[in-house]
């Protein structure tokens, strides 16, 4: 018996990050069911959208350089970007903070930010084949294969993407150190942010003056940089940039992201133990 | 015993019940106590307002951005596809401040076993779901549609008295099919328990109202107008205010009519199952 | 006033898979599980009565008392209150009954108590007059004058429990339902609200009381049913109760020379705390107390003891664990 108490201590336990991702997915999966209304959601605004551009493309043969097959090709490709980045940072953080919990975090040995990023990876495993793979199925069905041009690229700019949207959600849930309620601006920003990563849209489409806003803005590299980067071509605000350039820029963008995430969390935990709660 | 004196009697108190206007008294003061309920964290409240509002403003946004890089709707003029979205989003302006709040209300209370208190309440089920559950912060909805309404209005020639009286008309058959939408939604909430994302489905059917109903193939032309009231919701008031020529605008309304009957039908169905389920 | 009929409630569940194979197999065919939570129980309540109502979690009491609230439909039987047949005539019925949950708020949160009462006030359609009566007095009653128009969400746990027992009897029920009325209250509240239910039982509401809190049964019940397993296992009045299990005493002594053998028939011994000091329950019917108390003084010497009746937990754990 000893002898059996020993050995289970002298075996390593499991990496962290193996060990959240695993029971993230576990407390997820009693959920799937409501995660799986995604197939009835997304086909249904894909089938709003595949109407709204064939009638469109009915009287113009391009729009802003699309087409009709490229223009539903980009809409399916940061529809799935969308599900494969989507995650409760913002929610979870903003919960912790305001219930007091997120001291319990504090006390541990790990920081949050590692906890939160491994259980959107968790989280996000069960979507792939809750959500994502079904879904490419269906559009399949309509002749639209979501294959890249450039695999390796692709495969770095959507990496990218999955880090700096998380970034970003998590930087907008800090908000909770400054305010008790922050669902009405938690949400305006959500707005902001699916608009002006092209997630509904390619940014060209926008007014050239909004175009010029919307490349200074970090939101384009979550949805519409890897989308073009699937495409094989980017252009924002009349500037054509390579596919690694652009890359690039993605990767600068999220180290930039990361030392601003740092910092706004710095500020905070500052406001919140000076304030004593 | 003098305090039975004070009680009216039972066959008093049912003449009150059935009357409307007690109905809408308890309306009324379930939309005060909610107003009030809200004030406590003003600063949320006018931000959240205005979010709503802005975020029912970007609903035209595709819209927009198609005619700006000179696209268009065959047969559509921009400002009449305006009209249409403002037609849309005033109706869903009016449903969901007033009435569609029973819809969350209905999922959450069912979910934190709340429910039940609704229904120890001597009112009936429905009208208790939808008394509290009056969402104010949705008025922001409300001044979203009328702004969208209004600036659309402005582009399109004054329509003829008679236009108006149709669109009035066919306007209270697109609030009717709201609220047949909110049946619908309210009673899955009871049965398929804690999934707040029943509202999504609701919102991504309806998206289909938000374009006119002829850029849609023959068969979805069919599904929005002969089996979902959707076309009557604001391609079928606009363009009777445009003065457009519509088709099947009769089989629409009375499908509005099957509908709601249906969702009617469908709740009751519902809380039949809840409150004969255990556990 | 109440009537209840060989009351059954039967529902099926589906057993769910936790692996994901066993969740693809349910999609196709679903295991499904039958639970009985009411086996044909019948009694009856009078009024003016304050009923105990107890049973382990999952007992059927919340079913019983869900059916009696209007809430639920049974299986079978029948039940009559006051007239009525709760679930068919719902909510006529419900117009004559009040219930407050320990557990689930009737009162808006962000608003003070007050502005709920309103709105119980058009609910219910209260004339005014009644309704100010009602409430001046329950609020006088309770020392809530300065409480009813501060915000729900500041007030204390007491303070917020007295406010959902005004909201539950504004429109004068003629019977209260109490679920677990007095959780997580400091002895003051508990002691207040309980003078409170005492107060308005004297005037003549019935209450049914389900807790898991005996003190609040011992001090309020008159009349005590416990359900276990879907089936009456006790009915009768508070004073039966505490025979149930034989005229039973429960005895704590200290002695100064080490105690005697008591393995001896009509001695139990639940706690020994060293050879002066025994906890233990004397079953008077097979050992007299003074021939106890004698013997114990003679070898021992006595020098501490407390005597009482066993305590209405055990009686309770007794009947909660029959099978």
């Amino acid at each position: 018996m000893q002898a059996l108490i020993e050995r289970q201590q002298t075996k390593k336990a499991p990496p962290l990050f193996k060990a959240v991702i695993q029971s993230t997915y576990k407390e997820n999966f009693a959920f799937r069911s409501s995660m799986a209304v995604s197939l009835i959601v997304q086909p249904i605004y894909f089938l709003v959208n595949y109407f709204i551009w064939q009638a469109v493309f009915q009287v113009n043969d391009t729009v802003s350089g699309f087409t009709l097959k490229t223009m539903l090709y980009y809409f399916a490709v940061s529809s799935l970007l969308g599900f494969l980045n989507w995650d409760n940072a913002d929610g979870s953080l903003q919960w912790l903070v305001q219930t007091g919990r997120f001291i319990t975090y504090q006390l541990r040995p790990v920081h949050y930010l590692y906890y939160s990023f491994f259980q959107k990876v968790g989280h996000r495993i069960l979507a792939f084949w809750v959500e994502i793979l079904p879904i490419i199925g269906f559009y399949l069905l309509f002749k639209i294969y979501p294959i890249p041009v450039m695999p390796i690229w692709a495969l770095v700019s959507v990496s990218l993407s999955f880090v700096l949207s998380f970034l970003i959600n998590y930087i907008i849930g800090t908000i909770a150190f400054w305010l008790v309620k922050t669902d009405g601006l938690r949400r305006a920003i959500m707005v902001i942010k699916d608009v002006c990563s092209g997630i509904f849209l390619p940014l060209t489409l926008f007014p050239s003056i909004i175009q010029k806003f919307l490349f200074i803005l970090p939101f384009q590299f979550i949805s519409y940089v890897p989308a073009r980067v699937f495409m094989g071509s980017y252009e924002l605000a009349g500037i054509k940039l390579s596919i690694p350039q652009i890359v690039g820029l993605q990767a600068l963008m999220v180290v930039v992201t990361f030392f601003l995430n740092r910092l706004v969390w710095h500020l905070g935990i500052k406001r919140f133990t000076g304030v004593g709660a | 015993m003098s305090r039975n004196l004070s009680l009216p009697s039972p066959e008093k108190q049912q003449a009150y019940r059935s009357t409307f206007l007690q109905w809408f008294k308890i309306y009324i003061h379930g939309m005060k106590t909610a107003f009030a309920s809200r004030m406590a964290y003003r600063g949320d409240f006018f931000m959240s307002m205005f979010i709503m509002m802005v975020v029912e403003l970007f609903g035209p946004l595709i819209t927009l951005l198609i005619y700006h890089n000179g696209a268009s709707f065959p047969g559509w003029e921009r400002h009449e596809v305006l009209l249409l979205q403002g037609v849309f989003l005033l109706s869903r302006g009016i449903a969901f401040p007033f009435f569609m709040g029973m819809v969350w209300n209905t999922i959450s209370r069912v979910q934190e076993g709340t429910y039940d208190l609704l229904l120890i309440k001597p009112r009936s089920i429905l009208q208790m779901s939808i008394v509290t559950a009056f969402d104010s912060e949705d008025l922001g909805k409300l001044i979203g549609g009328i702004l969208m309404f209004a600036y659309a209005m402005k582009s399109v020639p004054t329509p003829p008295f008679t236009n108006w009286v149709s669109f009035l008309l066919l306007f209270i058959f697109s609030l009717l099919s709201m609220f047949a939408f909110g049946l619908f939604m309210s009673g899955l909430g009871i049965v398929w328990i804690g999934n707040y994302r029943i509202y999504e489905i609701f919102m991504s059917v309806m998206d289909f109202g938000l374009y006119p109903r002829s850029i849609f193939n023959k068969l979805f032309q069919t599904i929005i107008t002969w089996v979902i009231p959707i076309s009557l919701l604001g391609s079928f008031p606009a363009s009777a205010l445009l003065g457009k020529e519509i088709s099947g605008v009769l089989g629409a309304m009375l499908c509005a009519i099957g509908f709601l009957i249906f969702g009617l039908w469908f709740y009751h169905r519902m809380v039949r199952n809840y409150t004969s389920a255990g556990g | 006033m109440i009537k209840v009929d060989k009351l059954t409630k039967t529902y099926t569940t589906y057993e769910r898979g936790g692996t994901f194979r066993e969740a693809l197999k349910s999609l196709v065919v679903r295991k499904k599980k039958m639970v009985e939570a009411l086996k044909e129980v019948s009694f009856e309540i009078g009024e003016g009565e304050l009923i105990g109502f107890l049973g382990p979690n999952g007992a059927g009491k919340s079913t019983t008392l869900k059916i009696l609230t209007g809430i639920l439909y049974p299986t079978s039987g029948a039940v009559e209150i006051m007239g009525y047949v709760p679930w068919k005539d719902r909510k006529k019925y419900v117009a004559n009954i009040g219930a407050v949950f320990g557990q689930k708020s009737q009162l808006l949160f962000d608003i003070p108590p007050m502005d709920s009462f309103l709105l119980n006030q058009s609910i219910y359609n209260i004339p005014e007059q009644a309704f100010r009566k009602t409430m001046n007095e329950m609020v006088e009653m309770l020392d809530l004058e300065k409480i009813v128009r501060k915000p729900t969400r500041q007030l204390s746990l007491g303070e917020r429990m007295k406010c959902e027992f005004i909201m539950a009897m504004l429109h004068r029920p003629k019977i209260v339902f109490l679920d677990e009325p007095t959780i997580g209250l400091d002895v003051i509240a508990k002691g207040k609200i309980r003078d409170f239910i005492h107060e308005q039982n004297k005037n003549g509401t019935t209450f049914i009381l389900t807790t898991h809190d005996l003190e609040d049964v011992e001090q309020l019940a008159k009349r005590v049913i416990v359900v276990n397993h879907g089936e009456i296992v006790f009915d009768n009045s508070m004073d039966h109760l505490r025979k149930h299990l034989g005229d039973k005493k429960s005895v704590h002594v200290t002695t100064r020379n080490p105690l005697p053998s008591l393995a001896q028939p009509g001695i139990l011994i639940r706690k020994q705390h060293s050879n002066r000091d025994v906890e233990l329950e004397l079953d008077l019917s097979k050992l007299k107390l003074n021939e106890f108390i004698k013997e114990m003084n003679e070898k021992s010497i006595i020098n501490d003891m407390s005597i009482e009746s066993l305590e209405i937990e055990n009686i309770i754990k007794d009947l909660y664990s029959q099978e």
